[in-house]
């Protein structure tokens, strides 16, 4: 059975306007997003800004209200928990933001940020096995016992996530949101970073949702991965497959546009022409079609739906096959 | 004769006690019509590199130490005032990491490039000339784009506009400080290309600053790679990326994953990039070096010619021990 299954999310924002604050129309941050992910899993998510990914993972965990569509979590409906049990519930899943500056409450001590989900969800019996736990915890991140004494202000970028990254692990989530975790990050410190998100994974059997705009980052540490446009999926697959051989004209554009290293790759380069429209009025049909090197006549009427291209690959695109 | 010719710079912020060495005996070239890289991670020094091309790092609290900054011959560390305004903007033009923050909000973009021509070439002053810098930058149906305010615009726009004000100048040297960090992938690769093509049409040089290896390969002729405040490698671009020579070099792209590579376990560096005043004794990575000697810490190694045109500031290459 799916740890997280989400059927049909979707999150729309209000836009306002004049004196009375009339809505006069909606941001589709997310649109009729549906995925799955087993436990153990990671399961990557790229696009680019604005494309609706860190509202999508914000609204799975509930930190922000979903307009329509269910979340079911270890079989039990998040949308429909009220107060006290989806407080309880979020023991099971947890986030790590993607700055490690501004997401560490600066007047409390390393010991105190992480101690303190310990104690909202009863954890520990006494002070002393809170202590305990939170210095095993610091231990698993690779950061020194003694640090639980200290501010967030005295450690670098890459150390601070790390504290995050043990903040979320205090209540032996099964679920972590990872929101673009490495990007803030020194590119020497990202591996870091990611090799110890991986040790974690196998150690703890934790599932991830990692978002990134990185694909190789994604690519590297993903079982699978989704791309996402103008707050749709536009193709779902094995993460090598979304890599290798993208069927969606948009993923194709995407990793071709990653700059590489290696000065003898003859890849081409397909470079998309304008920027992505705004996603309070998004094009009819498919929503990539002004930007589509290969869009058809159809495709400005018809919007298309996420389909089977070959077995485990899914894509939203008339033409792909 | 090179553009530009960096000698030896030393630059300090603070004084006495405090003083702390941002830059420490940089030496630099760029010929007519070339790129360079410079690459490194945060805090080593390259922004404050590039900005005190034409000293637009404020002195005080900085301290040009010794060193020289020739542009075409002439040393602009002993240039008067009056002399950097011929310079600034005109010679040497910059983009920056954000266009947002570097375009006035409250001026349309046509003003703002018109003001760039106004000061460097005054008869030029035109909307057909602000309209031909828009087409050349690809800004599709400039004569509407003049009236937009920067708000209107996305940041890959922006930054193009940004490129546009630089070039009304006709600068020989193009500083580009970190101009596609801020953009998304695609919209890079759009600045990318541009700057390719500029680059190609209009022959100038262009000092290409990023963290980013794969951008390097892209796009420059010839890559130093900077760590606390000093190069530890230089050499041409393709030669750099087949085959790095300094272990920091190594490390950094051991570091970043590939895409449609295998997923094997990433290459660490174990550690952070030091402080600026916090630099270690002797070779400055010694403590994150994968193949640190004993004597590393306490000897300060030179950037040393190993090969004809690459340079390494390891003792190790030159001994060909590694």
């Amino acid at each position: 059975m799916s740890l997280l299954k989400v059927n049909n999310l979707k999150v729309y924002f209000p836009v306002k306007h004049g004196l009375f604050s009339r809505v006069k129309a909606h941001v589709k941050a997310v649109d009729g997003v549906s995925l799955h992910i087993e436990p153990g899993e990671t399961l990557g998510l790229v696009g680019e800004s604005g494309c609706g990914k860190t509202t999508l993972g914000r609204s799975i965990i509930r930190l922000i209200e979903p307009t329509s569509g269910t979340v079911e979590f270890d079989g039990e409906q998040i949308t429909e928990l009220s107060g006290g049990e989806l407080r309880s519930s979020r023991r099971k899943f947890q986030m790590i933001f993607q700055d490690p500056y501004s997401s560490l409450n600066p007047r409390m001590t390393v010991g105190q940020i992480i101690g303190e989900a310990i104690d909202i969800h009863h954890l520990a019996a006494n002070s002393v096995a809170k202590e305990a736990r939170v210095q095993e915890l610091l231990k698993a991140v690779g950061l020194d016992p003694i640090y639980a004494q200290r501010y967030p202000h005295e450690f670098s970028g890459g150390q601070r996530q790390r504290i995050g990254i043990a903040r979320a692990l205090a209540v032996e989530p099964k679920l972590i949101v990872c929101d673009e975790p490495v990007s803030a990050l020194d590119v020497s410190v990202q591996a870091q970073i990611i090799n110890l998100l991986k040790d974690l994974q196998v150690q703890k059997g934790l599932a991830y949702l990692f978002i990134a705009h990185d694909l190789a980052v994604v690519e590297h540490i993903s079982q699978r991965v989704m791309v996402m446009y103008l707050g749709k999926v536009v193709e779902l697959a094995d993460s090598q497959k979304v890599c290798r051989e993208p069927k969606h004209p948009y993923s194709q554009a995407l990793i071709s546009a990653v700059p590489v290293v290696d000065p003898d790759s003859k890849r081409q380069r397909i470079i998309l022409p304008g920027d992505v429209p705004s996603p309070i009025d998004p094009p009819t049909g498919c929503v990539f079609h002004p930007r589509c090197p290969v869009a058809e006549a159809r495709c400005k009427v018809e919007s298309p739906a996420l389909r089977e291209i070959t077995p485990g690959h899914w894509a939203a695109c008339h033409l792909a096959k | 004769m090179p553009l530009l010719d960096i000698q030896d710079l030393h630059l300090e912020f603070g004084t006495g006690a405090d003083a702390v060495r941002a830059v420490d005996g940089l030496s630099l070239t760029i010929a007519e019509g070339e790129t360079l890289g410079l690459v490194g991670e945060s805090g080593c020094g390259k922004s404050v590199t590039a900005l005190s091309i034409t000293r637009l790092v404020p002195a005080p609290p900085a301290r040009y130490t010794s060193g020289r900054i020739l542009l075409d011959g002439k040393d602009v560390l002993k240039m008067e005032q009056s002399k950097l305004r011929h310079i600034r903007g005109k010679m040497v033009s910059y983009i920056f990491q954000e266009p947002g923050s570097s375009l006035n909000p409250v001026f349309r973009v046509g003003s703002q490039i018109k003001e760039s021509l106004q000061l460097h070439r005054p008869e030029m002053a035109t909307d057909s000339e602000v309209i031909r810098l828009l087409k050349l930058v690809g800004i599709p149906a400039p004569e509407l784009r003049i009236k937009d305010y920067p708000h209107q615009m996305s940041g890959g726009m922006q930054q193009r506009i940004m490129i546009a004000m630089a070039l009304a100048s006709e600068p020989r040297l193009l500083v580009a400080d970190e101009p596609t960090t801020a953009l998304d992938v695609t919209i890079q690769a759009q600045i990318l290309d541009l700057l390719r093509d500029l680059k190609q049409r209009l022959r100038m040089s262009i000092l290409l600053i990023t963290h980013n290896l794969g951008i390097v390969g892209d796009i420059a002729d010839r890559v130093a790679v900077m760590y606390a405040g000093q190069v530890v490698e230089l050499a041409p671009a393709r030669d750099l990326l087949q085959r790095p020579l300094h272990p920091y070099t190594q490390a950094l792209m051991n570091s970043v994953p590939k895409l449609g590579r295998e997923a094997g376990r990433l290459q660490s560096i174990p550690g952070t990039v030091p402080a600026v005043g916090a630099f270690p004794s002797g070779c400055r990575f010694h403590p994150r070096c994968p193949k640190a000697q004993p004597d590393c810490s306490k000897k300060v190694p030179e950037l040393i010619e190993v090969e004809p045109s690459r340079f390494v500031r390891c003792p190790y290459w030159s001994h060909g021990k590694l």
